[in-house]
């Protein structure tokens, strides 16, 4: 540059090449997010990584629980006693002997032996040999047309006893669906049928249920018609003839309230309008057996039946059909989880078969498997959890939020709300009013009150506060900041505004304390569990397995499993969680950054 | 500070309507009573146990009653008349009898027991208040012990393996449940070395282990925040002045850094009462120990909605004096805060 060019605009001029070298520089610069910045200092964390490693590894490993080839958590085994763990390589304990046959071989204790699939359907053959057996599972097979789970068991006087599991998944349960019943209200009995014209059913019973659940005498059903608001009726049909592919040989409908004209097709005296049997004492006492069949299951996709017929028709060589047997499944999800869960288990079929791991953890003092149970009881602990920090979250952002942006007394007056929240020692009243909730379940079963439900609404309920007063602060910084101001000055709108600046500003303190919630959460859980009040057997949770391994505690003999795996468990993961949501804290807290 | 004390004062009388009121009718609502056995009672029965407690009076006079101050019972109150309205004013009082004007939790009385027959719940509160209160001091005791001499160990030699082990048992003491914990030291101390006694109340070797169990969990709170307080005040200036002025680094750390860096543990010293108290329920549940916490949760499971009301409210209060008390301490100690500034 030349000399003589000291003053005027020389200064900054610039030659073409140079100018086009910076604004390309300029453009090629990109400010760090803040998410980037977190993401690298989490990064460097090297405790927090790991914690989150292992939080998302735990995490899989309990939304895969039923693709694990891991016993049933709440299959019993006649073992009287708690087992110690065994190895891996361990040749696994022989199960005691079911009962002799014709004893005491009931369908409970064969339960025992329930691998604790989602719905599982046992048949169970005598079979004179190993041969006699592979023919029944290749016949089971064709039957049901899924392959059969071949358990042996013992040998019984003539040969072995045999139990072919097939599993079933929850499609095939008798089930109705109440959109197909409702018709705006209007439901009459034969609705139900109309799909496939009335013949294809018979009524079995049908009662009318009254407000206090004492039953009502069908034969005074036409009497009643014109009062059937607040009541329920009940429907029992079985079909004339069992479908194939249709699950539902027996269906019972429950039409609820608000039935315009339910029971016009019932004449006085029980009889039915059609060709259907009426209510006579002998159809009545057919209706209690099929009553009870319905709900123990036996009926369930008709299989028992098919089976005893198929090989009554074409026996096979050295089998006996002894029974069928069906059980629920342990984990009642419905919907999308449900669905996941049915393919898991499908897949868990195909993969591994009848192998299922030993009992590497030890049983618990009923003999359940302690590894299952805390893999499933995960699935619990983390429901709790996200359910109730999901409320806390609702509340405490709007809250919080609210009360900054508008300030000045509703402000002060919000905060002071928090403050008194604050001081009452909550658990006491969370106790005060779990136990009355469950009172008034227990008295008002009508109301249909979900106690699970309400536990964690409770929960979430009051761990609302911290979160409110953090996010308060945050938007009352924010709302003065030079750059917001700044922002506002450029012209940014106030969604802009609000969706660029503010919310990933309220966002990273919102999930640095949602990850110190949680383990707060699960603790309570497990407080609550101990106490009595939490979530109820038979569904497992980690509170109640740290329960149980305390309350199995003696002198004489040490269960010391029951105690070491469940606390394990738990305190690995909320180390985890609270290791997690202080690193989170230094990666996301815009005061950290730059220094490390 | 007066006007300060005052409106706390407010505040504690606004929160304590509220937790009575809204306890007070959820319990009513809420069907099936303390007195619904196996067996249906007889009517009269039924109708002499309602006239007993008053369950027979109208809503809001039980309310009154139960809150007070002005006793409204019919039989010795100056203030009632017997078809569930007021007068002012009962002369026709037999000779002799005493009068008590006052009564309900404002006069400090919580009403009779609907379980424990032939207690009041002052009886039984005064039985297992002090009980507690030991066991809750005991425990504070070693939390504070544990945790600031903890906390100052691994604040002055920072990374290093006391540092590191030390921090590693603190956050494993935050993340476990007392309960769980308790059954190691049970299985350790009682049954593999038989020094403890396994449950029971009465000697000094019976509250060790609850008071140590309870107070774990704040001990590692409290040692966490002591180290935290410990490393800020210890890089201070005047610390480096200390130094400096040839003091031995015992006098420095003890006189001069202690003061600062335990700040923040006096702030923390309110809600470790308030989980204390909370830590109470399981501790005196598993060691069978006759305090208010398992007394409540036995009165919370049997509904007997006297007891459990009467434990809440004297613990909200008993949290927020204490919490006052100890804002209070916060303004001795650190001359830069102002109570006037809430």
């Amino acid at each position: 540059m030349a000399p003589t060019d000291i003053e005027g605009s020389s200064r900054w001029a610039l030659d073409e090449a140079e100018a086009k070298r910076l604004q390309k520089e300029a453009r090629q610069f990109k400010g760090e997010s803040l998410w980037t910045d977190a993401r690298r200092r989490l990064r460097r964390n090297r405790t927090a990584s790991f914690a989150m490693w292992f939080l998302v590894m735990f995490g899989g490993t309990s939304v895969l629980a039923p693709l694990l080839p891991l016993p049933s958590p709440k299959a019993l085994s006649l073992r009287d006693d708690a087992a110690p763990p065994e190895w891996p390589w361990a040749e696994p304990a022989p199960l005691p002997k079911p009962p002799a046959k014709g004893t005491a071989a009931t369908k409970a204790t064969r339960n025992l032996w329930n691998n604790g699939w989602r719905h599982r359907t046992t048949l169970v053959v005598d079979a004179a040999d190993t041969a006699a057996l592979e023919r029944a599972a290749s016949w089971a097979a064709d039957l049901t047309g899924r392959a059969p789970v071949v358990e042996v068991h013992a040998a019984g006087s003539g040969g072995l006893e045999g139990y072919l599991s097939v599993p079933m998944l929850r499609d095939d349960v008798p089930r109705v669906d109440y959109a197909e019943l409702s018709d705006g209200g209007s439901v009459n009995t034969w609705d139900v049928a109309a799909s496939e014209g009335r013949d294809a059913f018979s009524v079995i019973s049908l009662s009318l249920i009254d407000a206090e659940g004492e039953s009502f005498d069908p034969a005074l059903v036409s009497a009643a018609q014109a009062d059937v608001r607040g009541r329920r009726l009940r429907v029992l049909l079985s079909r004339a003839t069992s479908v194939e592919g249709r699950a539902a040989w027996l269906v019972e409908a429950e039409l609820r309230n608000g039935l315009a004209h339910p029971v016009d097709v019932i004449l006085v005296g029980g009889r039915i309008v059609s060709e259907g049997p009426g209510l006579t004492d002998a159809a009545r006492s057919g209706e209690q057996s099929a009553r009870a069949r319905l709900s123990e299951g036996i009926e369930h996709a008709d299989l028992g039946r098919r089976a005893a017929a198929s090989l009554a028709a074409a026996p096979i060589d050295g089998v006996r059909y002894a029974g069928t047997s069906y059980e629920d499944g342990y984990w009642p999800f419905t919907g999308l989880v449900g669905a996941l869960d049915d393919l898991l288990i499908e897949a868990r079929i195909a993969i591994f078969g009848s192998w299922q791991t030993g009992n590497w953890m030890g049983t618990d003092s009923k003999g359940r498997d302690l590894m299952s149970r805390i893999v499933w009881g995960s699935r619990t602990s983390i429901l709790v959890a996200l359910i109730a920090s999901a409320c806390s979250l609702l509340i405490g952002v709007l809250y919080g939020a609210f009360s900054g942006f508008v300030g000045g007394r509703v402000d002060n007056l919000m905060m002071r709300i928090v403050d008194i929240l604050y001081s009452i020692p909550f658990i006491f009243v969370v106790i005060f009013l779990i136990t009355m909730v469950q009172g008034l379940a227990e008295a008002r079963p009508d109301l249909e009150i979900d106690r699970e439900l309400v536990f964690f609404l409770v929960i979430g309920a009051i761990y609302w506060l911290t979160m409110a007063r953090v996010v308060r602060g945050q938007v009352l910084s924010l709302k003065n900041t030079e750059f917001i101001e700044a922002a506002r000055v450029m012209g940014a709108s106030t969604l802009r505004i609000l969706l660029t600046h503010v919310v990933p500003n309220v966002l990273s303190i919102v999930i640095v304390y949602l990850t110190l919630t949680i383990p707060a959460i699960m603790l309570f859980e497990a407080f609550l569990s101990f106490l009595g009040l939490g979530v109820e057997p038979p569904k497992v949770s980690w509170g109640l397995l740290a329960v149980d391994g305390t309350q199995v505690i003696n002198p004489i003999k040490s269960y010391w499993w029951l105690v070491v795996f469940p606390a394990l468990a738990m305190g690995s993961t909320l180390l985890a969680l609270n290791v997690l949501g202080d690193g989170l804290r230094d990666a996301l807290d815009p005061k950290m950054r730059g220094r490390s | 500070m007066l006007r300060f004390l005052f409106r706390r004062l407010v505040w504690l009388a606004i929160t304590l309507l509220v937790v009575m009121s809204v306890s007070f009718f959820l319990m009513k609502n809420v069907p099936g009573g303390p007195f619904d056995g196996e067996r249906k009672l007889d009517a009269q029965i039924e109708a002499n146990i309602q006239k007993k407690y008053h369950l027979d009076w109208p809503l809001w006079r039980q309310f009154a009653h139960y809150v007070g101050p002005f006793n409204l019972d019919d039989e010795r109150a100056l203030l009632a008349s017997g078809d569930g309205g007021l007068v002012l004013w009962r002369s026709e009082l037999a000779e002799g009898e005493p009068t008590t004007a006052f009564g309900g939790v404002l006069a400090g009385d919580f009403g009779p027991s609907f379980r424990y027959k032939d207690f009041t719940v002052n009886d039984i509160l005064a039985q297992s208040l002090p009980i507690s209160m030991l066991l809750g001091v005991l425990s504070m005791m070693f939390a504070i012990a544990l945790g600031v001499s903890a906390g100052i160990a691994s604040a002055l030699r920072p990374g290093s393996g006391i540092d590191l082990s030390l921090r590693l048992a603190a956050t494993a003491g935050i993340a476990l449940p007392n309960f769980v914990i308790a059954s190691f030291l049970v299985i350790v101390l009682v049954f593999m070395l038989p020094l403890l006694p396994v449950a029971g109340w009465g000697t000094i070797r019976h509250m060790l282990l609850p008071g140590f169990c309870l107070g774990l969990v704040f001990a590692a709170y409290i040692a966490r925040l002591t180290r935290t307080g410990m490393l800020e005040t210890l890089s201070a200036d005047y610390i480096r002045t200390a130094h400096a002025k040839g003091l031995s680094s015992r006098t420095v750390v003890m006189r001069h850094a202690l003061k600062g860096g335990l700040l923040p543990v006096v702030s923390y010293l309110g809600p470790a009462t308030a989980g204390i108290l909370t830590g109470s329920l399981v501790i005196e549940r598993i060691f069978f120990i006759p305090g208010t916490g398992s007394h409540f949760i036995n009165a919370a499971t049997n509904r007997d909605y006297t007891l459990a009301m009467g434990v809440t409210i004297l613990f909200t209060v008993l949290v927020y004096v204490l919490n006052t008390v100890v804002d209070m301490a916060y303004t001795l100690l650190d001359p830069r805060i102002d109570l006037e500034d809430e």
